[in-house]
């Protein structure tokens, strides 16, 4: 069931928009969402072992969801080191900016863990972990497939949502950011989404 | 036939053994773009491109120094847009084509893998099906870097 609403979320989300919406969002090369969804809300455990309240602690920010996992080697890192690329050279930018990203695999990926693997990015970025049954309502919360473990053993993989949720500091999600993106088209989004908070007066 | 179409067919002649000649020096199997996104966790990912000979052949297993174990994987995306990255046994080279491993798609996982800097050097054993074992260098560079040209 949690699959199927997946699958319509998805459909959604890759529907490129046929038409721009009230926010100047044409010159976004992101994948469009054709309407545009709002900041999903849950709680979860930052690496500091403190309550993080998503939609509360982001509220008028850029912010960037990610869920991975340590051990995946091919896509996240690469998500995370091309949005660490376009922040670390622009200081106002990653003021206005939180990426948060959401560990889906809490048997294996401590908070510690996390900490010390998304430092090798950028210092400033959130790291999230929670219960299984809290993580499965985050993803819920944010219009993603929950992950799936594959496999036995400790040599499982995780099956999970290949793409970055962009949220403009208005909380709306105009875009999303599916494995593929290239570094030019996040130093293009980035600076334009964050340019929504002028329009929008937050 | 007459003097010029010999003389064609001569330099033709020419140029094949030249071509051979060249190819004989690196015939077989080549590896090219050989990198390692810089480990963020206990894994790497290494991506290459290998061209293959005239005959196909398949990769079996990799092995290197600075890591446990080397598994081959393929990241494969669902229909809602998911991605796993199964295990898979061996990568196929057909003849004459090539074999590109890169983000989004195969990779060689590298399993509880050193601590690597950007800049490192690796080397890493690859077992063909045919052509034996071959040792390939690979730098390490950005995982933002492991992505092909735009």
């Amino acid at each position: 069931m949690f699959r199927r609403s997946g699958v319509v979320v998805l459909v959604a989300a890759l529907t490129l928009a046929a038409c721009q919406s009230a926010v100047s969002t044409g010159a976004l090369q992101g994948v469009a969402i054709e309407n545009p969804t709002e900041k999903g809300s849950f709680v979860l455990t930052d690496t500091e072992g403190e309550s993080y309240d998503f939609a509360a602690r982001t509220e008028g920010k850029l912010t960037l969801l990610y869920f991975g996992y340590l051990q995946c080697p091919d896509i996240c890192p690469v998500h995370l080191a091309q949005i660490a690329e376009v922040l670390g050279e622009d200081a106002e930018l990653a003021r206005k900016t939180e990426v948060v990203f959401v560990s889906v695999d809490p048997d294996r990926d401590t908070p510690e863990a996390i900490r010390e693997f998304l430092d090798r990015f950028d210092t400033a970025f959130v790291g999230l972990t929670g219960s299984h049954d809290q993580l499965k309502t985050a993803q819920e919360a944010a219009g993603v497939p929950p992950a799936r473990i594959l496999g036995e053993g400790d040599d499982y993989t995780v099956d999970h949502a290949g793409w970055v949720i962009a949220y403009a500091p208005d909380g709306l999600s105009y875009s999303i950011y599916p494995f593929g993106t290239r570094q030019s088209q996040w130093n293009n989004d980035l600076q334009l989404l964050a340019k929504l908070v002028g329009e929008q007066g937050s | 036939m007459n003097k010029s179409n010999a003389a064609l067919r001569f330099l033709a002649v020419v140029a094949l053994v030249l071509t051979a000649g060249c190819s004989g020096e690196t015939d077989g199997l080549q590896i090219s773009d050989a990198r390692v996104g810089a480990p963020t966790g206990p894994n790497a990912a290494m991506y290459f491109t290998a061209r293959g000979s005239d005959e196909a052949d398949s990769l079996r297993s990799a092995s290197t120094d600075v890591a446990n174990e080397v598994q081959i994987h393929e990241t494969v995306t669902s229909d809602e847009g998911t991605m796993s990255m199964p295990s898979i046994p061996r990568l196929e080279l057909p003849a004459g084509g090539q074999l590109v491993l890169e983000p989004g798609g195969y990779h060689l996982m590298l399993v509880d893998v050193d601590q690597l800097e950007v800049g490192d050097t690796i080397s890493v054993t690859l077992t063909w099906e045919v052509a034996g074992e071959m040792t390939v260098e690979a730098e390490v560079v950005d995982p933002s870097d492991t992505m092909g040209e735009e």
